[in-house]
C-alpha cells in the first residue's frame, strides 16, 4: 500500500500551491513532483493576474489542464480547478472555445458531492453566462434556448441543501441577461406549468440533459422567500426584483411574493424587499393595486425609521390608479409627518406624489383653498403640518405633466406656498433655482411687487409652470439683470432677517418649550440658510455660511444648557457633554478662523460666544482648569481691547464675567452668569470673506490607485487652491494612514495668484508608507488657529495650536507594487 | 452484492413504519412504529418475518444488528417497547437526543390512553418503557457512529418534529438513506431537512403527500389566522386538535405572535400537562429548532408564550370565546374527543383539522365531506354544526419536496413508504420518468432487492503515476480528455495493480519476445484458415516503441488476464 500515496500527495499539493505557477505552464519541462507549495503561500487563489504575458495558446493550455484537474478525485482540488478556470475566464476575452469548455466543466460538477465544488461551479456558470451574453450578436439569434438553459441550471442549484450554494445561485440568477417569460413564471410557481402553453421553446428541439427539464425552475422563488436563512431570503428577494424588468406578467406576480415578504421577521429581509420594490418602481414595473395599499400604508408608519424612509421613496415613484388610494396615501404621510416632525423629507415625497397624480392633487388643492380662505384664525392653521403638507401637494400640480389641471389652482394656494419656498425648492431638487421659483410663485399669487416687473418682462399669460417655463422665467429675469440682481439681494436679506428673528425667538423659548421643538426650528432654519447660501456669493454668501456656523454653535449651546440644567441627566452622560463642548469649540474656532474681514461687532460677537463656551466648560468641570482660565483671560482681554475706543460697548454679560474672573470666581455662581448671556446675532457683516480651500489629487481614484513600495516614501501630487488666505495664516497638509498622522507645512510663498485666490501644484512626500498591499490615505488641509499665546497641543513637527479643517477629507488610494 | 429491503410496516399505508434492510450482511431495522388505526395484532409490525430473514438466528438480538428510530411519533416508535421488552430484542437502539427525551412522554401518554381509557389489555408497562429507553444510544446530528466493524450510521436533520432525523447507513461500498418523516420547507419553529450529497444505492423516502404540491405557507397562515380571528370575534370557540409536539408549538407561535400584533385578549389554552411539559423540552432543545428561533433565542425564548395558559376541565362549559389546543390530533379519542362532543353542535365554533388524518378517526370522517352527525359508538351520536377549517400545516414534505430531495441525493434506486397506494404509484411514475431512477413502493411484508455498485481498490506503480497522473507530464490528450494507458495486473490474493507497459516484463520476470508478422493478403486468407495457425490479426494493434521498431502486441487486458490464468 505504498503506491497510492504519491498520487494523493501530488494532487493535494497541486491544489494547495499555485497550480498556475508551479505545474501548469506548458513550457515547463516535466513535472516537479517533490516541490511543495511555497511555505508562506497558504492558499493563494489560482487567480494570479498574468494577463500581460499570456498568449492565446497559453490560455488554451491552461483551460485544458485546469479542466482535467477538475475531474480529479479530491474535492478541494476540483474546487480550486474551477476557481482557476474562473480566474482565467476573467482575464481572457471570450473568444475561442474557452468559455464553452469552462461551462462544460462547471455543468459537469453542478451535482458534485462537495459543497465547495458546487459553489465554485455556480460561480463559474454565472461567469460563463456573463461571457456568453457579452458576445456580439448573442442576443439576436436564437440563443434564447441557451440562456434559458443556463437559467434553469442555476435554478436547480437554488434548491441545494447548502446555504452558501443557494445564496450564490440566487445571486447568479439575478444577473441573468435575458430569460423567456415562461421560465420566469415557472420560477414563481411551485406547480409545474405545462411547457406547451405560452413559450414552450425551451425544450423544443433542444437536447437537454435528462435532469434539466422545465420543472427544475419550479417555484424556486417561492421556496427562496420562505427559506430558513435570511441571507438566502435576501438574495432571492434581490433577484426577484432584478428579473422583473424582463416581463410585466412576471413583475405582477413577483409583487405578490414581495408583499408576503414584508411580513418577514428579519429586518434585513424587509429592507431588501423595500429596495427591491424601489428598484422595480424605478424600472417602471411596479404596479400597485388596491390590495397592496394596506401593507404599504402600514409601512409608512412603521416603528423603524429606515423602513419608513424606504417606503416613502417607493411611494414617490409609483402610480396610484384610484383617487381613494391617493388620498389614503397622502393622509398616512401626514400622520407620519405629525408623528415624526423631524422627517422633513416627507415634504419632498408629498410633492412627488402630488406631481405624479396631477388631477388628484388638483382636487386636493380645491378643498384646501376653501379651508384656508375661511376667516377663522387662518394664521394658526398655516403652522400645522397638515396644511403645509396639503399646500405642497397642491402646488405640485403646477409641475405635473397633467396639463388640464394647472389653471385650477386657486391664487391663495400660491400665496401661502411662498412661505414654503425652501421646502418646495428642496423637493424640486436642482432643476429650478429658488429665485425663479419665488418669482413664479409671486406672479401666480398676484403679489403686486412682482407683478409689475414680470408682466413687463413677459407678454401674455404664463400657462402653468413646468420645469421649462420656470427656466424660461429665469432667462427673462437675467435679461433685466441689474434690477433683478438687486432684488435677489433684497430678498435674501429679507429671508435672512426672518431666519435670524426665528432663531432669536427659539432661543428665548428654549426654557419654556420642549427641546425637540427648538431643535427642529434650528434645523429648519439651518436648512433654509444653506439653500440661500448656495445661491449667494461674495460677502453675502460668506455671511450666510457664517450664520450656518453660528446656528450650529447656538444649537450646541442649547443642548449643553439643557444637559447642565437637567444636572447629570441620564440620557446625556458626561461623555456626550464632553463631545458637545468639543463640537462647540470647533464651531467657534471655525467662525473665528475661517472668515476674514470681520468688523468689530462681529468679532465681539464671536468672542462672546467663546466666553460662553469657556464658561460652560467651567460649569461642567467644577474644577477650574488652568487652560480654560487662560483662554477666558485671553478672550476677556481681547474683548476689552476691541471695545477700548468706544466704537462698541462691552455687554453686561462680558462685564460680569470679567468681574467674576478678577475675583477668581469666588462667590459667583457660574450658572447665574450663564443666564446673563443674550443671543443677538449681528446682521451687519461689512466685507466679510470666507476662507476656504480646494484640495485635489492628480490621477488617482479607487479604480486608478497610485503605486508605492512598502516602507519607502512616496510622493503625492496635489492641486491646491486657497481662497482669502492671508500671508500670516499657517497651513498644513494633514495625511493620515490608519493610526499614523503626518503633517506637512505649506509654504504660502510657493503659491501663485492674487490675494483672493492662490493656487499651487505640488508633490508632497508621504514618508512612512505602511507594510500593506494597499492603503487609503486621508488627506486634508488644516489651518492653525492661534489662541493668543496659549499653546493647546504639544505635537512634534505639527501645528502648534488648535486647527480647523479647510476642506473635506480626501481619499488617496495606493497599491503596493510587486516586490520580486 | 445487493440490498434486501423488507417492509414490515408503512408499505402502501401510513402507520407502523418499520423497514428491515439487509445491507452487506448487516440487518438494520429503521423505525419500529405502531398503527393507530388498529387495536388488534395488526397494530404491530410482523416481527417474526424479520427473524425469518436470518434462519440461523436464535433470537431477535442475533438477527438484527441495530434498530434506528427516526423520531418520536408513535407510528415510528410505538412498537419499540414491545419489541425490546416483550419480543426480547437486546441489541443496540439508536435515536437522537431529543427523541430519547421525548419518546417516553409519548409512549406513556399513549399507554395510558390504551389501558385507562379504552380498557385494553396492557401490552407493555411503564417500567417496560423505562427499561426500553435505557437501551437507547443517543445520536447527534452528523455524528458518524460505528455500530460494528462494518456498519456505519449517521443522522441528518429532517425538520418534521423536534429531533427528527434522516439516517444514512453504509456497509462497505453499499450506502443508503432512510428519511423517516421529513420536511423540505422550514416552518416557524423547525428548520428544513438538511443532508449532504453522497453516493447512494438506495433512498427510502416517506411519501405522505406523493401527489400534493402545497402553495406558499404565507397564504395558509393568513387563511388560518383569518378563520380563527373571525370565529373568536363572533364569540365562538376554536378547537385545535393536535399532537402534543410539533403542530401545537408551530400554531402556538403563530397565534401568540398574531395575538400580540392584533392586541387580542381572548384566552388561548393548552389542554394537557403533556403539552406544557413538551414546551419545556423545546425550551431546552433550542439547538434543534429553526435558524430564526436559534437567532432570537438570545433575546427571548420563543417558547415562552405570552398569551397561553393552562386549561381546566371545568372550562369546557364556560361561555365566551377561546382557543383550545387539545390532544390527540385526529380526534381519535381522549380529551379532544371530549371537547369535540361538547363544542361541535354550535355553528359559532370552529374545529381546525390537520392536513392528514388516519382512516377511521373522527378527523378523517370530518374531512371527507362534512357530515351532520357522527357516530362515535352505538350509543353516542354527535350533532356536527360547527365550522371545519382544514389546515394543511403539515410537517411532511410535499411531492415537490420529495422530488427535490430525490433529485438532490440522486440515488440509484428509490423505495417509497409511508403513503397511500394510488399517490405512490403516481410519484413512482414521476421519479422514473423525470429523474430516471428505479422506483418501488412495496406493500407490507414484501421484500425488494436492490443491486449495489462495488468499488475495487487498485494500486499503481510509481512510474505509472509519474507518467500519467502528474500534471505537466506527457499526458496524451484525446479530444480535450486525458487518457492514461497501462496494464491492469490481477493476481490471486493480491490487490490489483496498474502499471506501465514496459514494467510488465520486469515484474513477471520474463524475457521480451519479438514476434514478426508478415502482412496477410486477402488471397491467402483461405490458406491461413485451413492451417492451425491462430488468426491474430483481428486483435492485434501496433505500438511504436522508443527504438522505433514496430512490434505487434496482443491487447493489454488480454495479456494480463492470460498471465493470471
Ligand atoms: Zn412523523
Amino acid at each position: 500500500m505504498r503506491e497510492p500515496r504519491p498520487l494523493a500527495y501530488i494532487v493535494s499539493s497541486a491544489a494547495s500551491s499555485s497550480p498556475l505557477g508551479n505545474y501548469l505552464d506548458p513550457m515547463d519541462d516535466g513535472p516537479s513532483v517533490s516541490v511543495p507549495g511555497p511555505p508562506n503561500a497558504g492558499r493563494p487563489r489560482a487567480a494570479e493576474p498574468r494577463a500581460s504575458t499570456r498568449s492565446p495558446e497559453g490560455y488554451e493550455a491552461e483551460v485544458r489542464t485546469l479542466a482535467s484537474m477538475s475531474r480529479g478525485i479530491y474535492p478541494l482540488a476540483r474546487a480550486e480547478a474551477l476557481r482557476g478556470l474562473a480566474a482565467v475566464l476573467e482575464t481572457a476575452d471570450a473568444c475561442g472555445g474557452a468559455v464553452e469548455q469552462c461551462y462544460g466543466c462547471a455543468v459537469e460538477l453542478m451535482r458534485d458531492e462537495d459543497e465547495g465544488v458546487r459553489l465554485a461551479s455556480v460561480r463559474l456558470i454565472a461567469l460563463c453566462a456573463d461571457k456568453f451574453a457579452g458576445r456580439e450578436g448573442w442576443d439576436g439569434n436564437g440563443n434564447g434556448d441557451q440562456t434559458d438553459l443556463m437559467f434553469l441550471q442555476l435554478s436547480s442549484m437554488a434548491r441545494d441543501m447548502s446555504t452558501k450554494v443557494r445564496i450564490e445561485a440566487f445571486n447568479a440568477l439575478g444577473k441573468s441577461h435575458r430569460v423567456s417569460e415562461g421560465v420566469l413564471l415557472q420560477s414563481l410557481s411551485k406547480k409545474v406549468i405545462k411547457p406547451n402553453t405560452g413559450s414552450g421553446s425551451i425544450i423544443k428541439g433542444k437536447k437537454l440533459p435528462p435532469k434539466l427539464i422545465f420543472p427544475c425552475a419550479a417555484g424556486i422563488f417561492a421556496h427562496g422567500i420562505e427559506d430558513e436563512f435570511y441571507q438566502v431570503r435576501t438574495a432571492a428577494c434581490k433577484s426577484l426584483g432584478a428579473l422583473s424588468k424582463f416581463s410585466t406578467q412576471y413583475a405582477q406576480k413577483a409583487l405578490d411574493l414581495l408583499m408576503d415578504m414584508m411580513n418577514d421577521d428579519t429586518e434585513e429581509v424587509r429592507m431588501q424587499t423595500l429596495q427591491t420594490l424601489f428598484y422595480m418602481a424605478t424600472y417602471g414595473c411596479l404596479s400597485v393595486q388596491e390590495m397592496h395599499m394596506h401593507m404599504f400604508l402600514g409601512l409608512l408608519i412603521d416603528m423603524n425609521a429606515l423602513i419608513r424612509d424606504a417606503t416613502r421613496k417607493i411611494l414617490g415613484l409609483v402610480n396610484l390608479p384610484k383617487l381613494q388610494m391617493f388620498k389614503s396615501a397622502i393622509d398616512v404621510l401626514i400622520t407620519s409627518l405629525e408623528k415624526n416632525p423631524e422627517e422633513q423629507e416627507i415634504y419632498s415625497v408629498l410633492f412627488s406624489v402630488g406631481k405624479n397624480h396631477g388631477s388628484f392633487s388638483a382636487n386636493i388643492a380645491k378643498h384646501l383653498a376653501k379651508e384656508i380662505s375661511m376667516p377663522s384664525d387662518a394664521e394658526l392653521i398655516l403652522d400645522k403640518p397638515r396644511i403645509k403638507a396639503l399646500l405642497i401637494v397642491s402646488i405640485s400640480v403646477s409641475f405635473s405633466d397633467d396639463k388640464h389641471n394647472k389653471l385650477d389652482i386657486p391664487e391663495i394656494i400660491f400665496l401661502h406656498a411662498i412661505s414654503l419656498l425652501g421646502k418646495i425648492s428642496c423637493a424640486l431638487g436642482e432643476v429650478v433655482d429658488q429665485d425663479s421659483l419665488l418669482s413664479y410663485l409671486c406672479q401666480k399669487s398676484g403679489t403686486p411687487f412682482w407683478k409689475t416687473r414680470l408682466l413687463t418682462a413677459e407678454s401674455g399669460e404664463s400657462e402653468g409652470c413646468n420645469v421649462e417655463t420656470v427656466a424660461g422665467i429665469r432667462a427673462q429675469i437675467e435679461k433685466t439683470e441689474k434690477s433683478t440682481k438687486c432684488l435677489d439681494q433684497v430678498l435674501t436679506m429679507q429671508s435672512m432677517k426672518i431666519i435670524i428673528e426665528t432663531v432669536e425667538r427659539a432661543w428665548a423659548m428654549r426654557k419654556s418649550c420642549n427641546i425637540c421643538d427648538v431643535r427642529t426650528i434650528l434645523r429648519t432654519c439651518k436648512e433654509e440658510l444653506r439653500i440661500l447660501a448656495s445661491n449667494s456669493s461674495g460677502s453675502t454668501g460668506a455671511f450666510l455660511r457664517f450664520l450656518c456656523e453660528y446656528l450650529d454653535a447656538v444649537q450646541f449651546i442649547v443642548e449643553i444648557l439643557q444637559s447642565i440644567q437637567l444636572d447629570n441627566s441620564y440620557d446625556l452622560g458626561p461623555i456626550s457633554l464632553d463631545v458637545l463642548l468639543e463640537k462647540l469649540d470647533t464651531s467657534i474656532l471655525k467662525m473665528k478662523c475661517c472668515y476674514a474681514g470681520f468688523n468689530r461687532e462681529m468679532e465681539v460677537q464671536v468672542c462672546e460666544l467663546a466666553l460662553l463656551a469657556n464658561l460652560l466648560r467651567l460649569s461642567k468641570d467644577r474644577i477650574h482648569s488652568k487652560l480654560v482660565l487662560e483662554k477666558l483671560h485671553w478672550t476677556i482681554n481681547r474683548l476689552e481691547c476691541l471695545c477700548a475706543d468706544g466704537s462698541c460697548e462691552l455687554s453686561y454679560f462680558s462685564r460680569e464675567i470679567k468681574k467674576a474672573f478678577d475675583a477668581n470666581f469666588a462667590g459667583s455662581d457660574v450658572c447665574t452668569l450663564l443666564e446673563l448671556f443674550h443671543l443677538k446675532p449681528k446682521t451687519d457683516y461689512g466685507m466679510l470673506k470666507a476662507i476656504s480651500a480646494v484640495l485635489q489629487v492628480r490621477d488617482n481614484d479607487s479604480e486608478n490607485p497610485s503605486s508605492y513600495v512598502c516602507g519607502l516614501p512616496v510622493g503625492v501630487s496635489f492641486d491646491i487652491s486657497l481662497c482669502n488666505i492671508s500671508r500670516h495664516d499657517r497651513l498644513w497638509l494633514r495625511m493620515i494612514v490608519g493610526e499614523s498622522i503626518q503633517h506637512t507645512f505649506l509654504e504660502l510663498s510657493s503659491f501663485g495668484g492674487n490675494d483672493e485666490v492662490k493656487c499651487c501644484s505640488t508633490t508632497i512626500p508621504l514618508f512612512a508608507t505602511p507594510m500593506a498591499w494597499s492603503f487609503v490615505l486621508r488627506v486634508c488641509l488644516v489651518m492653525e488657529c492661534p489662541y493668543g499665546s496659549i499653546s493647546v497641543h504639544q505635537r512634534h513637527g505639527g501645528p502648534r495650536d488648535s486647527i480647523v479643517q479647510l476642506c473635506d477629507e480626501l481619499d488617496v488610494y495606493f497599491v503596493c507594487t510587486e516586490q520580486r | 452484492m445487493a440490498i434486501e429491503c423488507l417492509v414490515l410496516g408503512a408499505g402502501q399505508e401510513v402507520g407502523k413504519s418499520c423497514v428491515v434492510v439487509t445491507i452487506g450482511g448487516k440487518r438494520v431495522m429503521f423505525d419500529c412504529g405502531m398503527h393507530m388505526g388498529y387495536h388488534d395484532s395488526r397494530r404491530y409490525p410482523d416481527f417474526a418475518r424479520a427473524l425469518a430473514l436470518f434462519p440461523g438466528a436464535a433470537d431477535y438480538t442475533a438477527a438484527i444488528s441495530c434498530v434506528v428510530i427516526t423520531h418520536f411519533h408513535l407510528d415510528h416508535i410505538g412498537a419499540l417497547p414491545y419489541f425490546t421488552e416483550v419480543c426480547g430484542y437486546h441489541g443496540p437502539v439508536y435515536m437522537t437526543y431529543p427523541t430519547k427525551a421525548l419518546a417516553p412522554l409519548m409512549l406513556e401518554d399513549y399507554r395510558k390512553v390504551m389501558v385507562d381509557q379504552r380498557g385494553e389489555e396492557e401490552q407493555y408497562s411503564y417500567e417496560d418503557i423505562l427499561c426500553c429507553m435505557k437501551k437507547v444510544i443517543p445520536l447527534d446530528l452528523k455524528q458518524t457512529v460505528q455500530v460494528d466493524k462494518d456498519l456505519v450510521i449517521r443522522a441528518y436533520y429532517a425538520g418534521h418534529v423536534l429531533g427528527a432525523a434522516m439516517i444514512y447507513a453504509k456497509v462497505g461500498d453499499a450506502a443508503m438513506v432512510y428519511t423517516g418523516d421529513y420536511n423540505m420547507t422550514p416552518d416557524r419553529h423547525l428548520g428544513a431537512a438538511q443532508i449532504d450529497r453522497m453516493k447512494l444505492d438506495l433512498l427510502i423516502t416517506e411519501s405522505t403527500y406523493a401527489k400534493t404540491v402545497r402553495d406558499s405557507k404565507h397564504a395558509r397562515e393568513r387563511e388560518f389566522l383569518k378563520a380563527v380571528h373571525k370565529c373568536v370575534s363572533g364569540g365562538g370557540k376554536v378547537l385545535i386538535p393536535t399532537f402534543a409536539l410539533g403542530r401545537a408549538q408551530e400554531l402556538c407561535i403563530l397565534l401568540d405572535d398574531y395575538w400580540e400584533r392584533m392586541n387580542l385578549k381572548i384566552p388561548i389554552y393548552f389542554s394537557a400537562g403533556l403539552t406544557i411539559q413538551a414546551n419545556m423540552y423545546y425550551k431546552m432543545l433550542i439547538g434543534w429548532t429553526s435558524q430564526k428561533i436559534k437567532n432570537s433565542y438570545t433575546v427571548h425564548n420563543p417558547f415562552d408564550f405570552k398569551h397561553v395558559c393552562h386549561f381546566e376541565r371545568s372550562f369546557i362549559n364556560n361561555p365566551g370565546p377561546c382557543v383550545l389546543f387539545a390532544t390527540p390530533g385526529m380526534i381519535s379519542g381522549g380529551f379532544s374527543l371530549e371537547v369535540f362532543k361538547k363544542w361541535a353542535p354550535s355553528e359559532k365554533n370552529l374545529v381546525t383539522l390537520p392536513g392528514y388524518c388516519v382512516a377511521g378517526t373522527i378527523g378523517h370522517k370530518l374531512m371527507s365531506g362534512k357530515p351532520t352527525t357522527i357516530d362515535v359508538d352505538k350509543d353516542t351520536h354527535i350533532d356536527v354544526r360547527c365550522q371545519i377549517h382544514q389546515l394543511s400545516f403539515s410537517p411532511h414534505t410535499d411531492s415537490k419536496g420529495i422530488m427535490d430531495l430525490t433529485e438532490y441525493l440522486s440515488p440509484n434506486h428509490v423505495i417509497l413508504v409511508h403513503g397511500e397506494k394510488p399517490q405512490m404509484a403516481f410519484l413512482k411514475e414521476r421519479i422514473e420518468s423525470e429523474l430516471g431512477m428505479q422506483c418501488y413502493y412495496p406493500a407490507n411484508n414484501e421484500t425488494v432487492s436492490i443491486p449495489t455498485t462495488q468499488n475495487l481498490k487498485i494500486n499503481a506503480t510509481e512510474k505509472f503515476i509519474k507518467q500519467n497522473l502528474v500534471f505537466g507530464g506527457d499526458m496524451p490528450k484525446v479530444g480535450g480528455c486525458s487518457e492514461a494507458r497501462g496494464i491492469l495486473l490481477m493476481e490471486k490474493s493480491k490487490t490489483p495493480k496498474i502499471l506501465c507497459e514496459d514494467e510488465l516484463l520486469h515484474l513477471l520476470g520474463m524475457e521480451k519476445h519479438l514476434v514478426h508478422f508478415e502482412p496477410l493478403p486477402c488471397s491467402r486468407m483461405k490458406e491461413a484458415e485451413s492451417t492451425d495457425e491462430p488468426l491474430l490479426s483481428s486483435r492485434i494493434e501496433e505500438v511504436k516503441h522508443t527504438d522505433g521498431s514496430a512490434v505487434q502486441q496482443a491487447s493489454l487486458a488480454d495479456l494480463g488476464c492470460e498471465r493470471n490464468g
